[in-house]
């Protein structure tokens, strides 16, 4: 299987992470530890496995965790985000 | 409940106290079976921001555990637990100036078509261009609006199959030079959105950065095996 097949997207993520962080995070910026890009967390890719993986679009690194528990969802975050709220 | 192609239906619900969307947001459906077991998916809402009612168009994944339900079984007058509006990142707004450039691959078409409903309900005058990938003409969601949306430069191609009699589309998969005919240029700095399947995103965000459009105006929204 090619590994293009295998993702989807941060905006997959939005309900979950809103649930999180209590506002829409989709739209921030995140820098990447290792390639120093930043990219939307909308725009980053997302791998479903026994939890959720977000990995910088551009290198793969690593950006957050989140596991998903019956009664709490628990997220451990990679690089620098950079949360904006507007309007 | 209405049929938009043989595998596709648009769902229009009520939701209590919705509080407004913006085109190109989802919701979240869970679906909690007798004995607790739970499946939760994503759908992109199809009606613009305007319309008073929630409308989402569902195709369905023949081994998925949502969409069958939704597109087979679902009855009016059921109800869902419903979480949304959802996402920020993929969100199109009448008054952004830039041209508009939508990619669709399939079903992706849904919230491409969400801006597009809100661009004509707010009399959104950005320049507008859409391009859609669909197996067979039978497959392309919409069709009747598509063929009618007042100043949208549509472009159709159809990727499985012969094309039917008359046809005047392309019948092959997007390439750069389907993109060049489309437009925009990517000097006039247009704002781009592309959803579909991971595969077919991947493809078109590629060609659209090899074309010269800036990566950060390429919006892409990707739906993968694990949907339905």
């Amino acid at each position: 299987m090619e590994a293009g097949t295998l993702h989807t997207d941060g905006n997959e993520a939005a309900g979950i992470l809103q649930q999180i962080f209590v506002a829409e995070v989709t739209a921030a910026g995140r820098v990447c530890q290792s390639c120093r890009q930043d990219h939307p967390i909308g725009a980053h890719r997302l791998y479903h496995g026994a939890g959720l993986v977000l990995r910088c679009p551009n290198c793969g690194d690593l950006a957050a965790c989140i596991t998903v528990r019956p009664d709490s969802n628990v997220i451990s975050l990679h690089g620098t985000w950079s949360l904006a709220r507007s309007e | 409940m209405r049929a938009e192609t043989p595998s596709a239906k648009t769902l229009v619900l009520d939701v209590p106290d919705w509080p407004g969307h913006a085109a190109g947001q989802h919701v979240d459906i869970r679906l909690t079976a007798e004995d607790g077991y739970q499946a939760q998916r994503s759908y992109s809402i199809a009606s613009a921001p305007e319309s008073r009612a929630l409308e989402l168009t569902v195709e369905r994944i023949d081994e998925g555990e949502v969409s069958p339900y939704l597109t087979e079984e679902a009855q009016v007058d059921d109800q869902f637990e419903l979480r949304g509006p959802i996402g920020g990142y993929f969100v199109w707004r009448a008054r952004y100036e830039e041209p508009l450039l939508l990619v669709a691959g399939g079903s992706g078409l849904v919230p491409l078509m969400a801006m597009l409903r809100h661009r004509r309900a707010a009399g959104g005058a950005a320049d507008a261009r859409l391009l859609l990938s669909a197996r067979s003409l039978e497959d392309v969601l919409y069709r009747d609006e598509l063929g009618v949306l007042d100043s949208v430069q549509v472009g159709i191609t159809l990727t499985r199959g012969a094309a039917p009699p008359g046809w005047e589309g392309w019948t092959r998969r997007i390439d750069r030079d389907m993109l060049l005919e489309v437009g925009p240029e990517p000097e006039r700095r247009p704002r781009v959105y592309v959803c579909g399947p991971t595969p077919f995103v991947e493809e078109a965000a590629r060609l659209l950065v090899e074309l010269g459009h800036e990566p950060t105006g390429v919006h892409t929204e990707r739906f993968g095996p694990t949907g339905g």
